[in-house]
């Protein structure tokens, strides 16, 4: 007789999602074929079911993981006892087998979630089954190649836990979800996106349908790459946030396409153009975000990260592979309706910026693709193994970067259709006053690398721009009425929702571009011995160990320093690097102590193992000034595209006015 | 059709790549090296100039021999080289008393002075370092990536190749290993 465990249970539950996603999928596409509304609601009724038995896996695995069921194998192999209650909980995330059932979670909470939120359209059927479509593949990766819920016979009495990188900050429980949020929000665009290549209605409306979906995948996204950026930061202990590295890399091509995507919505939203090249994007990304998937998790290509090649690869590349030509294919036997009719009035002109934004957004991914996929070529075709490093991205991708800055200030002042001289000039002369005022100032302060000046002096410059920007808006606004100026941009940004989203979103590269122009540009780096007791000086700081210390946990050991930091004779901060050795694991991970402060952040990474005996301290000590600013930014980011979801005051008014309306109205 | 054409051989070329990445396998960094066992191949490397005083103008393998010895090739672009920097050097710090010389040999770097002397700057290597311009004794030493380090012994036969980043512990352990 078999008992049953937790384990059983797991695995019912995603064999019946993917037979769930599968009716759903075959059922939906038909009801959409036939156009019959009984198919179709039974297929939407089964997204619904899918997500709920997607739930109970989850909640399944995580019941698994904080009771220590060592007798299903994940629990086994990623978690562990002595870990605390968050750590386990997180775990589901922590390695390969329980990512991908997260993220099919997810993806049928989307589903079901548009299943009854997306007005009645002839797309609906279609996209719906679209996704369903992407669900049984999801699924079916969970349930027949990386089943989480496999039980093990004799079960072990504890396990490792998950790898001490991760366990190293609470950015691990963060980071991930972000991602796969952001991956399956940009889901719903494409399956919209293809609805409308395979009902013939190439026009706007699955755009419009889903610009908020897109809006929310995007800003997920970014938000994901920041705090990626933070949890190597904060963890890796040598002060950087970003290396290039191809793990990275593949997450920021979707973001970049996605960035590319949500700016040509606006031109077709507007002007009926670009409706070819936006399907593109959506396609692009979509086909990116599983590409990349696949090689961080294939082992195709070598990474600092340490990925184990399992099963999952092959399939990864086996949908992408029909995913590209799914997409692709539909947009080239569509191509007579989705072509572009209209032609750019002007080059000078709102589209036209968006266009060659667009453009720049899309060479930059393809540099990271290229630079990315590069050793594999290379290896491909004549068996050399070469490694493509930071050098070249930077080289490449800067100008361009500076070119999306130059654009991004300009781009917004240009009125659709044709810009008119005078304005134009006018707008001109402010701009180019505020780049030559900040560069003028950072090369007066000392500064002569060109990167981060040409950044600062361009950061100048887009200020600029949004003072003009804000300043059309809210000075006929002003005049008009007697109240307060501060009053006015309140229920302007009420109002406005989406144009004020998009300056904050606009503000927060800047602030993003100077925090990673300065910390990169000038940040010391020095590695000092300092004996206890002893002080040395960094940066206009006077560090002194002042004693060594050692914690212990049932799930990590830390050892290390603690260090008074201080500045012209007063205490600024006690500092405590250290060293953690998580469960079982041998090698020590350090765990840097970081001081962060507006303008600049100070930076301890212990580089030697303190015993009751040491006598000093070998710190790595690095001065990053701004650095603290891209975290910042990142927040304002997700506050604008928050901002631009939000409903307009005004419309939202009259959407409960109307609400009203129905209700009393007589039937 | 001539554009589902091209799509479809565009993705085909995709797939095959990336199918020859599956079969080939993961790339296997531990393959041990063909060095391992062997006189470590003889090299003359012309240091930076903080080093010239110390070390002489350039640092040759022949001229120490019976010294143990550590070979660590970085290249200025490579995040794991700077990770592992500080560990090399608190470690010659540490081991330089039992005679060990290291010898830092930046490669895959042409023409990057300037960016190798930031490096030394910022991690105050006090052991000879020199830039391997043309890249040439990364070749001898068949590397297969930067960082790769190489411990020694006395009688110039390689005991250990480190492909990655090293440690503590691995230091420890290898050194252990040369000196004797």
């Amino acid at each position: 007789m078999i008992h049953l465990q937790l384990g059983h249970l797991g695995t019912a539950s995603v064999f019946l999602a993917f037979g769930l996603a599968l009716y759903a999928t075959v059922v939906g596409a038909l009801g959409a074929q036939r156009r019959d509304a009984r198919l179709q609601t039974s297929a939407r009724l089964a997204t619904v079911a899918t997500f709920l038995v997607a739930a109970t896996a989850v909640a399944v695995m995580e019941a698994a993981l904080v009771s220590n069921d060592f007798s299903v194998q994940y629990v086994a192999n990623h978690s562990s006892i002595g870990s605390p209650l968050w750590v386990k909980i997180v775990t589901l995330w922590a390695a390969l087998q329980g990512s991908i059932l997260l993220w099919s979670f997810l993806l049928t909470a989307y589903t079901a979630l548009l299943a009854f939120t997306a007005p009645l359209s002839p797309l609906r059927p279609w996209a719906l089954a679209v996704l369903s479509a992407i669900q049984v593949f999801f699924l079916g990766v969970v349930a027949f190649l990386a089943n989480p819920f496999h039980t093990l016979a004799s079960p072990p009495a504890n396990g490792p836990g998950p790898n001490a990188l991760l366990q190293n900050n609470w950015m691990m429980a963060v980071h991930p979800v972000l991602m796969y949020l952001g991956f399956v929000g940009l889901s719903v665009p494409f399956a919209f996106a293809m609805a409308a290549l395979i009902t013939r209605r190439p026009g706007s409306e699955w755009m419009v349908q889903t610009r908020r979906w897109a809006l929310t995948g995007w800003g997920f996204l970014g938000a994901a790459i920041v705090a990626g950026g933070w949890w190597s930061y904060e963890v890796l202990g040598w002060g950087g946030y970003w290396a290039w590295d191809p793990v990275e890399n593949v997450s920021f091509m979707p973001w970049l396409t996605a960035t590319a995507f949500i700016h040509g919505v606006q031109v077709q939203e507007r002007r009926r153009m670009l409706k070819s090249w936006n399907v593109m994007l959506i396609a692009l990304t979509f086909c990116l975000s599983i590409l990349g998937t696949f090689l961080t998790r294939s082992g195709v290509i070598s990474s600092v990260h340490a990925f184990a090649a399992g099963p999952v690869g092959p399939a990864f590349l086996a949908f992408f592979v029909a995913v590209t030509l799914f997409a692709f294919g539909l947009i080239a036997l569509r191509w007579d309706q989705v072509r572009d009719r209209a032609e750019l009035d002007a080059v000078v002109s709102r589209e036209g910026g968006f266009l060659a934004g667009n453009i720049l957004f899309l060479a930059i991914t393809f540099t990271v693709l290229l630079g990315t996929l590069f050793p594999l070529l290379v290896e491909a075709v004549s068996g050399q193994r070469v490694t493509v490093g930071p050098p070249f991205f930077d080289q490449v991708t800067l100008p361009l970067w500076m070119l999306v800055l130059l654009l991004m200030g300009i781009g917004p002042l240009l009125p659709w259709r044709r810009a008119e001289g005078a304005s134009l000039r006018r707008n001109l002369a402010w701009l180019a006053g505020g780049f030559v005022v900040s560069g003028g100032l950072a090369l007066l302060l000392g500064m002569r690398e060109i990167y981060p000046t040409l950044t600062v002096a361009l950061a100048g410059y887009n200020l600029v721009s949004l003072g003009l920007l804000l300043g059309q808006a809210l000075v006929p606004r002003v005049r008009l009425t007697t109240r307060s100026p501060w009053s006015v941009l309140w229920s302007y940004a009420h109002e406005s929702r989406r144009r004020v989203g998009s300056m904050v979103a606009h503000l927060a590269i800047v602030i993003i571009a100077l925090g990673v122009a300065f910390s990169s540009g000038y940040r010391v780096d020095q590695q000092v011995k300092i004996d206890f007791g002893k002080s040395t000086t960094f940066q206009g700081y006077t560090l002194t160990p002042v004693d060594r210390f050692m914690d212990r946990s049932a799930a990590v050991i830390s050892s290390g320093a603690i260090v008074d930091v201080s500045k012209g004779g007063r205490h600024v901060a006690t500092l405590r690097p250290r060293l953690n050795v998580f469960g079982s694991s041998q090698e020590p991970v350090a765990k840097p102590a970081v001081m962060y402060t507006f303008s600049h952040d100070l930076y301890l990474n212990l580089d030697n193992t303190i015993g009751p005996n040491t006598s000093y301290v070998v710190l790595r000590t690095i001065y990053s000034p701004l650095v603290s600013w891209i975290w910042f930014g990142g927040l304002l980011l997700v506050v604008g595209v928050i901002n631009s979801l939000l409903p307009a005051r005004r419309r939202w008014a009259e959407s409960r006015a109307e609400a009203g309306a129905e209700e009393t109205s007589p039937a | 059709m001539r554009r589902l054409v091209i799509v479809v051989v565009v993705v085909a070329g995709l797939a095959g790549v990336f199918l020859y990445g599956l079969l080939r396998g993961p790339p296997n960094r531990d393959v041990p090296s063909k060095l391992v066992g062997k006189p470590a191949p003889q090299f003359t490397l012309p240091l930076y100039q903080r080093y010239q005083a110390t070390y002489g103008n350039s640092f040759s393998l022949d001229a120490h021999k019976g010294t143990p010895l550590v070979i660590n090739f970085w290249a200025s672009w490579c995040g794991p080289c700077f990770q592992e920097a500080p560990v090399l050097e608190a470690a010659f710090n540490k081991y330089r008393a039992q005679g060990v010389l290291f010898v830092g040999v930046q490669t895959q770097d042409h023409g990057q002075y300037d960016a190798g002397r930031k490096f030394i700057t910022r991690f105050g290597y006090t052991f000879p370092v020199g830039l391997d311009n043309d890249s040439s004794i990364g070749v001898n030493y068949a590397l297969f990536g930067v960082p790769e380090t190489f411990f020694v012994n006395r009688q110039g036969i390689v005991v250990y190749k480190q492909v990655g980043p090293v440690s503590d512990t691995i230091m420890a352990k290898e050194i252990e290993a040369i000196v004797k």
